[in-house]
């Protein structure tokens, strides 16, 4: 068994908070109540729970048991009826979060109502603590009745608002898939002028060849020379010609689908005006030296150091060892600091430092 | 001779200048108490370091940590004040940082941003690259080892196994660095070795802010081999030329090396510039590590979210809670 938990491959559970300290807890946490299969030896299974109980059933536990129609829940002393189509894959480690985070979802639906909706904070603040309020009470299962009984009357009273906000909210979303619709059909457009006038010039480079062949066969010799730079003078300038008339094509387009997006992009770049320095103005850009490599010519190239050595016998002699080449010691590593520690104190003021 | 004398005299007057306060912590060769310098008033760590309890005198990590310290002065490092002795004993005062990477990353209650852990590892590199300009190699960079003041900035702290770049020739020691940041030449018994340890080391805390847990946690030493080689492939002649030349290189369980979709499934919150920054430091041949200079230049520090301010780092909320509600003094067990 331990051996097994070794020899586990680390993309099995790759985000690593299982895999350092798997316990008997864990063996037991991944398993199947009901039918004892064990997720190490078959590693396709996977768990389901239904939001009614909680309770953690493996995915042929639950077509074999509710495959028929309701059924109540198999772990012993909990008697729920579950649905089949109810039951969902767990999101959150945590049952308690993934109950939570169900009953958020459950209300937010019927209470979706967002700011803009309320005159003043205060009425909206007043309105999302009473969303707090019926979450907790159903989370920790408080007067779970009457808040349900008041969730529902709310629901009915309110039903019109609901459905409105609804159809706003989907609105909302809806212009941002066209947007992203829009942006798509705009990278394809582009793709295809490109493509398009990529054939067009071919042809007509084509055609220039023929027609320059045939003015050749046609005139003299003298004139040939002519008539060829005349050509290329043509091809030179209808090239130019087209880049200009692609970029304003792209930029055409680009305005046509950027008009209303614009607004925003600006926002978040005007944030960050301050430029970002990597080493925080703090680096040595000017070296005080030229690094020229002078190697010896009757010593051989040593290894793969193509520039930046000098010849030092001792060094370069370092510089054959495997060992030293394993653990990634280069000899210009050396004569770098060498340098680097010779010239280290030049622009270096003791009075400027001190104070 | 002279000079010792002067030094003692001088060390004699700055002895009074530090009220030692409380008991913080204590190592295997220093007890740490939190103290105040008295003509300015600033709060500072007074590491007092234990002689006589080792024959051949002073423990060679208080040496280090003095001599390097003392060398290096950087917004990303952590500040040397003074050194006295006293009765016996040779004190450092140490810039006073109450917070480390490790409890931040420990304390559950905390949400890290992609803008925080860029704004660590950018603070991290900086304070790197400080060392390795001047030749100093760390040698033992892990989260509890790096500092968080009270004005977020993070420094580099510990001192104790630093040394300088080795002269050619010079053997080093490669029983170095916190296990589960060791680099594989390190692993390997390398005794020629170079900054590339430390960008490895920068590289595994970088995945660690991301996944909130140790990305490579060896058991022991031979573990350590088997575990960075699960996640990152078994090196070969062929990606990593000369390995097998290493004193303790021999061909354990061949690993494929991980495709970079695995990586993202791994990393499934950083982006691909982040990941790839990740990729390039953590490469298994050191010559292939990216040097400080080029990790600071990575294209990820230009991305949008950019850095948070240090100001604006998430701190440990157990200090405000303790300010706040008096009289709960347990939380400060040590």
């Amino acid at each position: 068994m331990l051996e097994g938990k070794v020899d586990k491959p680390l993309s099995n559970n790759t985000d690593g908070n299982h895999n350092t300290n798997m316990s008997l807890d864990g063996r037991v946490k991944d398993m199947c109540p009901i039918c004892k299969t064990d997720k190490y030896l078959s590693p396709n299974m996977n768990f389901l729970i239904n939001p009614e109980c909680y309770h953690k059933i493996c995915e042929s536990c639950v077509d074999r048991i509710f495959s028929l129609g309701p059924a109540p829940c198999p772990y012993p002393g909990c008697g729920k009826i579950l649905r089949q189509n109810k039951f969902k894959k767990q999101v959150f480690e945590d049952l308690g979060i993934e109950k939570e985070i169900d009953i958020r979802k459950r209300v937010s639906a019927i209470y979706n109502k967002t700011q803009e909706d309320f005159e003043n904070l205060q009425d909206y603040n007043k309105y999302l603590e009473n969303i707090e309020d019926i979450v907790f009470n159903l989370n920790n299962g408080i007067n779970v009745e009457e808040t349900q009984a008041a969730l529902n009357k709310y629901e009915q009273e309110h039903k019109l608002e609901i459905l409105e906000k609804n159809m706003r909210e989907s609105q909302k979303n809806a212009d941002l898939g066209k947007y992203r619709e829009a942006m798509a059909l705009l990278k394809q457009e582009k793709l295809s002028i490109q493509k398009q006038m990529e054939i067009e010039d071919q042809e007509y480079q084509a055609q220039q060849k023929q027609e320059l062949l045939n003015k050749l066969s046609n005139s003299d010799n003298n004139n040939s020379e002519d008539i060829i730079a005349q050509a290329n003078l043509n091809m030179i300038k209808r090239s130019s010609l087209r880049k200009r008339q692609l970029q304003q094509i792209n930029s055409q387009l680009d305005q046509k689908y950027h008009l209303d997006s614009s607004g925003g992009k600006k926002k978040s770049s005007d944030k960050s005006k301050t430029p970002f320095t990597p080493f925080n103005g703090d680096r040595d850009l000017i070296k005080a030296y030229k690094f020229l490599p002078a190697v010896a010519e009757n010593e051989p190239a040593v290894s793969d150091s193509k520039a930046e050595t000098y010849y030092d016998p001792f060094v370069n002699k370092l510089a054959l060892d495997k060992q030293y080449l394993g653990a990634g010691w280069r000899q210009q590593y050396i004569f770098k600091k060498a340098l680097d520690e010779a010239f280290l104190g030049i622009g270096c003021f003791i009075e400027k430092e001190k104070s | 001779m002279t000079s010792t004398i002067t030094n003692v005299q001088v060390a004699n007057s700055t002895c009074s200048n530090y009220s030692k306060d409380r008991k913080v912590g204590e190592g295997t060769y220093a007890v740490v108490y939190l103290g105040k310098q008295l003509s300015t008033d600033r709060r500072t760590a007074i590491k007092e370091i234990k002689t006589g309890l080792f024959k051949d005198g002073l423990d060679m990590s208080a040496l280090r940590e003095v001599k390097y310290l003392q060398e290096m002065k950087h917004e990303n490092v952590i500040e040397l004040i003074d050194v006295f002795s006293a009765s016996n004993s040779l004190n450092l005062v140490l810039e006073y940082l109450p917070c480390d990477l490790e409890m931040l990353i420990k304390e559950q209650s905390i949400i890290f941003k992609p803008s925080d852990i860029k704004s660590w590892i950018l603070m991290t590199l900086r304070g790197v690259h400080h060392c390795h300009r001047n030749f100093i190699l760390h040698r033992d960079l892990k989260p509890n080892n790096l500092l968080i003041s009270p004005s977020g900035q993070l420094k580099l702290a510990d001192f104790g196994l630093a040394r300088s770049l080795g002269n050619p020739g010079e053997d080093l020691t490669s029983n170095v660095v916190t296990r589960w940041y060791r680099a594989p030449e390190l692993l390997f018994g390398a005794r020629h070795y170079t900054e590339a340890i430390d960008i490895w080391a920068v590289g595994i805390i970088f995945a660690e802010l991301m996944l909130r847990t140790p990305y490579l946690p060896g058991k022991d030493d031979v573990d350590q081999l088997d575990v960075t080689f699960r996640a990152l492939g078994t090196p070969t002649e062929q990606n990593w030329p000369n390995v097998s030349s290493l004193p303790l290189y021999n061909s354990l369980r061949v690993y494929p090396p991980p495709s970079r979709q695995e990586l993202r499934n791994r990393f499934s919150a950083a982006t691909e510039k982040a990941l790839d920054l990740i990729i390039q430091m953590t490469q298994l041949d050191p010559n292939m590590r990216c040097a400080s200079t080029e990790a600071l230049l990575h294209d990820y520090f230009l991305e949008m979210p950019r850095a948070t301010d240090p100001s604006e780092l998430p701190q440990m909320p157990s200090k405000k809670k303790s300010e706040k509600n008096e009289p709960p003094q347990k939380k400060v067990k040590v």
